[in-house]
């Protein structure tokens, strides 16, 4: 089997919380804590959670737009994490992020022409001339009009915006894009639009996505593996059709009942859990869902579950609960 | 007669460019009791409906160019604004989108609570505090009698959500609006939060519009529903037949364009191809024209109205809908 294009290994992220007047340290926020996967070549991996469960900060300390705190990232045969100076600035041109936000993630004051140019300007590729006609073919891969070259943010629509924010993830021919919400902020019309141009961009140029959102439904639409997070963990991760066939972390179960369906005869047998999401200054002892987990036991408050593969080696199916596997012992809890 | 009737409303808004139409001949009712969600896209004018119900456009820019809005029967549209003001929070309540602009950040929860109750209810600071504390065990909020004393921001945006309703609903509102309730919420708290409102509103049978561009969401909680494209109406109708046999072709498309949890992956989402036309630079005859693959001549030279046909159970504005399916 071929080497993953990326791949993830106890990433973990702590940021810390200043208190006080002297602004010392008064606590860790562990909002990416040990976390590992592999994204194949061409491949996305959905990643889907409650809103500061991580999401967001996994993706960026996979770039390095946070400094990990600790683990490591390769991008095929190259450490991320390692990387400094020329070989860091190779590795960016390789990864890319497309943010939530259009309208944020573009500076208002320059044209699509200048936003999408930057990047080939920065990393010095081709002749002016050149840039101006990779420009162009951006946009035409996008969909967007040539007309459109020297407006400013302000006059597109959403779904446009997030068009030009493709663009310039594009510019530099990466490998791996982490798209966080890039389509959360559209109307379902627009981002059925750019769901498919995503899936277009992917089987024509081959980029393997880490594809971030709370939406399950997207997610099950463009991944090819995905995984659930909780509080800074990853809980369960299988390929799409298995998971949405048979989650089986209590938490995926919630979730996915949780889904509104836009079909009045569905009959939703949905599981409300009760509390909110905990604090991940302070995350729970032993499994952290316990404190909302509709099947928790008594020694779920106590021993934190581990990963085990409940699929087969070629297609697994990790689950990190203790309803699977054996029951666990006080004993070889402790790392 | 309806609890509330919306008559042909007309809403406009001067801009740089010109005069914008926000909402251009909106009519519907909402009867006691009963759930009304209001859909469509970003900009179709669901929170300018809303706004205008309340009275509380902005003028400038904004007014009222035509229509009535008549609530058991009085058009509210002429009131003057001391009268709007005493059915604000009484008779009539909403709910923003974003609780946290919603609540003062400098008040303590139950201070905001109190407030409202002392204003229109006339209770007593005592009473007010312990029908606060009512209101916030109602709605589901642990430790009440603790969490009264807090301030917006050390509650989570569920239980800032919760809070919202609790004061919308602390007076016993005839008609509940709310804008978007859920979208800055987890789905799981989503959850919550939309089986409180459908509880409430059966226990107290208070008329509800609920306005939301998730029509997942309006298929579990609603009624019925009528969908906006660019400051109309062009359909509407009982939940269950709107979103199984829609005629219209915009109600239609967006329908298949909401991503699902499906057993088998589709190669391509359904779309709607084109995007939503400039308020101020509308085509001429149907507005969805430019986008709609059944389009016929006429469609370009007439503005469909509100259409009742025999057979269907929604009716649509459209000069080419999808045939009436009988189940
Ligand atoms: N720069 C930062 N400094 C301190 N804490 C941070 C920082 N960035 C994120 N956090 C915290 O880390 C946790 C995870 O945040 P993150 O933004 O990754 O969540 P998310 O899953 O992307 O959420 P959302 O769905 O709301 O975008 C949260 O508790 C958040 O408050
Ligand atoms: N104060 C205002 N001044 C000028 N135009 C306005 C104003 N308020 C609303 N509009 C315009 O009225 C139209 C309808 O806006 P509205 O806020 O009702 O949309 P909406 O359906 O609630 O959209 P969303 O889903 O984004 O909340 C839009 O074109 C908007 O630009
Ligand atoms: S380990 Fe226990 S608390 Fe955690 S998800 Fe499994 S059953 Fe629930
Ligand atoms: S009136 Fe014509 S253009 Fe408009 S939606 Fe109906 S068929 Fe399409
Ligand atoms: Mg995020
Ligand atoms: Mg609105």
């Amino acid at each position: 089997m071929s080497t993953p294009l990326l791949r993830v290994r106890g990433l973990t992220k702590h940021f810390p919380v200043k208190g006080g007047v002297l602004r010392r340290t008064v606590a860790q926020v562990k909002a990416v804590d040990g976390v590992s996967f592999d994204i194949e070549r061409g491949k996305t991996l959905g990643l889907v959670g409650e809103s500061g469960c991580g999401k967001s900060t996994l993706g960026r300390a996979i770039l390095r737009l946070h400094e990990p705190t600790e683990g490591e990232v390769f991008l095929e045969e190259t450490d991320v994490t390692a990387a400094s100076g020329s070989e860091l600035k190779r590795l960016r041109r390789n990864m890319q992020i497309i943010f939530q936000d259009p309208f944020a993630s573009l500076s208002p004051r320059r044209t699509v022409f200048e936003t999408l140019r930057e990047p080939l300007d920065v990393h010095r590729i081709g002749t002016p001339a050149e840039r101006r006609k990779k420009v162009e073919e951006l946009l035409e891969v996008v969909g967007l009009r040539r007309a459109v070259l020297h407006r400013y943010p302000h006059e597109f629509s959403g779904g446009q915006r997030q068009r030009v924010g493709i663009a310039r993830a594009l510019a530099l021919n990466p490998k791996f894009i982490v798209a966080d919400e890039a389509v959360s902020a559209l109307d379902v019309s627009v981002q059925s639009q750019v769901l498919n141009l995503i899936d277009d961009l992917q089987s024509e140029f081959g980029i393997s996505f880490l594809f971030i959102s709370h939406d399950l439904a997207v997610v099950q639409h463009i991944s090819h593996q995905v995984g659930v997070m909780y509080l800074g963990k990853l809980v369960e991760t299988a390929s799409a059709g298995d998971l949405y066939a048979d989650p089986k972390h209590p938490y995926t179960q919630a979730l996915m009942s949780a889904i509104p369906v836009p079909d009045p005869k569905a009959g939703s047998e949905r599981i409300v859990l009760s509390g909110d999401v905990p604090s991940p200054m302070n995350p729970p002892s032993g499994c952290p869902f316990h404190t909302r987990c509709p099947a928790a036991m008594p020694h779920c408050s106590t021993i934190e579950p581990r990963m085990q593969n409940l699929g087969s080696e070629a297609q697994p199916h990790w689950v990190s609960c203790h309803l699977y596997g054996d029951t666990p012992q006080a004993d070889n809890s402790a790392d | 007669m309806a609890l509330l009737e919306v008559d042909n409303l007309q809403v406009e808004f001067a801009t740089d460019r010109g005069i914008a139409r926000a909402i251009d001949g909106v009519s519907f009712e909402v009867n006691e009791g009963e759930t009304l969600g209001i859909v469509g896209e970003s900009g179709c004018g669901k929170s300018v409906t809303s706004l205008s119900i309340m009275g509380l456009i902005p003028r400038p820019p904004g007014r009222i160019a035509g229509g009535e809005i008549r609530f058991a029967g009085e058009n509210l549209t002429r009131l003057p604004e001391k009268a709007y003001r005493k059915l604000r929070g009484s008779d009539i309540s909403m709910i923003f989108q974003e609780p946290m602009t919603a609540l003062n950040p400098v008040f303590t929860i139950g201070n905001q609570i109190s407030d409202v109750l002392r204003r229109h209810k006339g209770l007593s600071r005592k009473q007010a505090r312990a029908r606060g504390i009512e209101m916030l065990a109602e709605v589901g909020i642990p430790a009440p009698e603790k969490r009264i004393d807090e301030y917006p921001h050390q509650l989570s945006g569920g239980m800032r959500q919760r809070v919202m309703i609790a004061m919308a609903l602390s007076c016993d509102p005839k008609l509940l609006i709310a804008d978007e309730p859920t979208t800055a919420l987890d789905v799981t708290i989503q959850a919550q939060v939309l089986e409180l409102i459908k509880k409430l509103a059966a226990d107290h049978g208070t008329a509800v519009i609920l306005i939301t561009h998730d029509l997942g969401v309006v298929a579990e909680t609603c009624d019925r529903a009528a969908v906006m494209y660019c400051g109309k109406i062009i359909e509407q109708g009982p939940v269950d037949a709107l979103f199984e046999y829609p005629r219209h072709p915009y109600t239609a498309g967006l329908l298949a364009s909401v991503p699902r949890i499906r057993p088998d992956r589709l190669p391509r989402l359904p779309t709607i191809p084109g995007i939503v036309p400039d308020l101020l630079d509308l085509p001429r005859g149907c507005r969805f024209r430019d986008r709609c693959g059944q389009a016929l001549e006429r469609c370009g030279q007439f503005d469909p109205e509100l259409n009742a046909d025999n057979d269907a159970a929604t009716v649509a504005a459209c000069f080419n809908p999808n045939p009436v399916v009988t189940a």
